[in-house]
């Protein structure tokens, strides 16, 4: 088994400039320097990766053969994937590598890219030296995100030109088979001035699968553009998940993101929203469900460091059986962004005696002109509710679904893409049924 | 408005048999003892007011009979439609036929009202409709009652006016054709034309299919609209007088006061 060293760096990066392999060696390097991540810092407070072996996995080798069509992509990833709605972009990835990539002809002759990063540091080397790493989250600072950035396999480059609208989705599916496998998904995505784009980074894998999934997420508005960025992990249940997702939005632009967890056995995700420029907005939405022995941990940042900037954050899961959740967000307001306006809410259900969640939520307001709102809530359906529908007909447990149903459709409404936003249906009715 | 359709007589349908009879009735709200004694039967077809004060009662009443966890009967029994009811679900209730219209109607996020209905109606039914099927009669129900179609698209109650509310409880009673209906305060804080509204939908969707009323209320106003069969002054938990619709007159006039005297002494009612 391949193992997590200098050489598997190198094996991985063989088709990669020089300068992408530099880089890959110096994040290898403080990842090798980190600590391994302890419940006593506060990152990490609320999950303990004890038992958690890095040995036990290895990083992806053999790339998988590129296919030109559908055709040529096995049946079972086709059928995992499910219904693809129309798309400007599509690419599918197994194990990290891509197998099939498509992109629609009028936005490649616009100067559209979406492509894999090898192919990015090939074909479009200075766009991609220009912003990769730039606001990441900075990959000293987090043990996943080195690990990440050295072993970074197929992974997302998008580039928008100053006023392209990308008007349907572009869509990554990331589908992760074999035990054991580490895959690291690094996604960049650059929206130029006044330019707009939607993109689906959609993760799955079968259910006996244990492995490592890891998105790095990196995220570029420029001046009033429009980017849409929608996570959903949908992996077995014995998968490990860590989503580490940063976006920079600059002055006028809007950055709308999802985090929709629903697989794995350990998720986490971390989302942050710099609005570094006046005008700048940012929504971020949240939907877990857990069940069994699943563990999320959901942190944010709403990072408001310019006057004039709105952000609205909304989490909301349930959680059934044994699971645990927990949410910690902050909203950070520097002493110049006057006039920022920040809502956080986490909401919490629990539908079972021995499921527990937590919700911390930290402000730190700098400035004495803002607006700052945040509210969180972990609690059983409302008895109320429950006796108004069963005064109806509907027994405890009809009268319990249907509250659920209504307390996720509320977020749902607002998720932009319809084929996600039925997936996230089926995906709360497969949750009840459960 | 459409009439001839809607509402088919269920075979056991007969006016003058007896629905509901509570008997001694006794019940704690969390321990405290709030009904002390109350006694009357309701036969199909009739309508009985209960007016009272604020913290009479009536809420605890209406509560106890459809089954809301909390309340529980101490003494005395309430047989309805011949079965003591004693330890049976509120859903089960409803199956059988019970419908309590809110005071304070619940707001369900996310559920709209078409779909809450829908539920609602294949859960107290032996028959399953189909969407179409439901669609048409949820039609028919909207026409009778003079409803906006906007408003079944809308999330349960979710920032419905009180006016909108209460006339969503009696679309749903509409919908559900219960055979008794519990209305609690269903003309409060209605303006004239609203509670005109909700008091004609309440008579035609109760005299379609001889249903039994007990019409809960603090004024004399609905009674102008709906004219009771018995009205029972409730104060402090009891039944202090009962009789025919000149009663809600008398108490215009003389208000509860008056009535608060009949009951054991040193009872002024709660406090506000
Ligand atoms: N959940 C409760 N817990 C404790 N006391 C209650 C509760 N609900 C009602 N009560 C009390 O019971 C009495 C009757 O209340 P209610 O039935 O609501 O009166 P009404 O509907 O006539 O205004 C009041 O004194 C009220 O404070
Ligand atoms: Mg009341």
């Amino acid at each position: 088994m391949m193992r997590f060293d200098d050489a598997a760096v190198r094996a991985l990066a063989r088709a990669e400039p020089g300068w992408f392999l530099d880089d890959r060696l110096a994040a290898f390097a403080r990842f090798t320097a980190l600590e391994w991540p302890d419940p006593s810092s506060e990152e990490w407070r609320y999950t303990d990766l004890k038992g958690f072996d890095l040995n036990n996995f290895a990083p992806p080798t053999e790339p998988l053969p590129l296919a030109d069509n559908l055709d040529g992509v096995p049946e079972h990833v086709l059928a995992a994937m499910g219904d693809v709605w129309e798309r400007d972009g599509l690419a599918i990835q197994i194990d990290g590598t891509v197998v099939h990539r498509r992109l629609a002809d009028p936005l490649a002759n616009k100067g559209v890219i979406f492509c894999d990063l090898a192919t990015a540091a090939r074909e479009h080397e200075d766009l991609l030296k220009d912003v990769i790493g730039t606001v990441g989250v900075p990959a000293s600072e987090e043990k996943f995100a080195t690990l990440a950035s050295a072993f970074a396999a197929g992974g997302t480059f998008v580039y928008v030109p100053r006023g392209v609208d990308v008007t349907l989705p572009l869509h990554a599916f990331r589908w992760l088979e074999t035990p054991g496998v580490l895959a690291a998904a690094r996604t960049i995505i650059v929206a130029e001035e006044s330019s707009s784009v939607t993109y689906i980074d959609h993760y799955a894998s079968p259910d006996a699968t244990t492995a490592i999934s890891i998105g790095l997420v990196e995220i570029h508005a420029r001046q009033a553009a429009n980017i849409s960025y929608l996570s959903v992990q949908d992996h077995g249940p014995d998968m490990y998940h860590f989503n580490i997702q940063r976006g920079e939005v600059r002055r006028d632009a809007t950055l709308r993101s999802l985090a929709a967890t629903l697989g794995g056995k350990v998720s986490r995700s971390v989302v942050e929203s710099m609005l570094v420029e006046q005008g700048a907005s940012a929504e971020m939405l949240g939907v877990y469900f857990a069940d069994g022995d699943q563990h999320f941990d959901h942190r944010s940042l709403q990072e408001h460091s310019a006057p004039n900037t709105t952000s609205e954050l909304l989490y909301k899961g349930a959680l059934k059986g044994e699971s645990r959740a927990v949410y910690s967000g902050l909203i950070h307001i520097a002493k110049d962004a006057q006039k920022a306006d920040a809502v956080q809410t986490n909401r919490n259900l629990i539908l079972s005696d021995h499921a527990k969640a937590d919700s911390i939520p930290y402000l730190e307001i700098e400035a004495n002109d803002v607006r700052c709102a945040h509210g969180a809530s972990v609690g059983p359906v409302d008895d109320n509710q429950l006796f108004y529908l069963q005064s109806r007909g509907l027994d405890a447990d009809e009268a319990e679904d249907l509250i659920v149903r209504g307390y996720f459709q509320e977020i749902l409404d607002r998720v932009r893409v319809p084929e996600v936003r039925a997936a996230l249906e089926r995906a709360v009715e497969a949750e009840l049924k459960a | 408005m459409a009439q001839t359709q809607t509402i088919e007589q269920k075979p056991e349908a007969k006016a003058g048999e007896e629905l509901l009879r509570i008997e001694e009735l006794h019940a704690t709200v969390e321990g405290r003892e709030i009904l002390k004694g109350i006694s009357l039967v309701i036969k199909r077809g009739e309508t009985h007011a209960v007016m009272g004060p604020n913290g009479s009662g009536k809420s605890t009443l209406a509560y106890i009979l459809t089954g809301r966890p909390g309340y529980e009967i101490t003494k005395g029994r309430i047989l309805y439609k011949g079965e003591d009811i004693a330890g049976t679900t509120p859903d089960a209730r409803a199956r059988s036929g019970m419908f309590l219209a809110f005071q304070y109607p619940q707001e369900i996020p996310g559920v709209s009202v078409v779909n809450f209905l829908r539920t609602a109606r294949n859960a107290v039914s032996d028959t399953e409709m189909s969407a179409l099927e439901f669609h048409r009669f949820l039609k028919q129900k909207m026409a009778l009652l003079d409803m906006p179609e906007e408003l079944v698209k809308r999330y349960v109650n979710a920032g419905f006016s009180g006016g909108e509310k209460k006339r969503n409880e009696i679309l749903q009673m509409a919908v559900l054709e219960p055979d008794l209906a519990v209305l609690d305060e269903t003309d409060s804080g209605l303006d004239i034309d609203a509670l005109r509204a909700v008091a004609e939908g309440v008579k035609v969707v109760a005299a379609g299919n001889e249903v039994g009323v007990l019409l809960i209320t603090h004024y004399q106003r609905i009674l102008n609209y709906i004219t009771p069969d018995v009205v029972h002054v409730l104060v402090n938990g009891k039944i202090v007088k009962s009789g025919g619709p000149e009663l809600a007159a008398e108490l215009e006039k003389t208000g509860y006061d008056a009535f608060r005297e009949e009951a054991p002494a040193g009872d002024k009612g709660p406090l506000p």
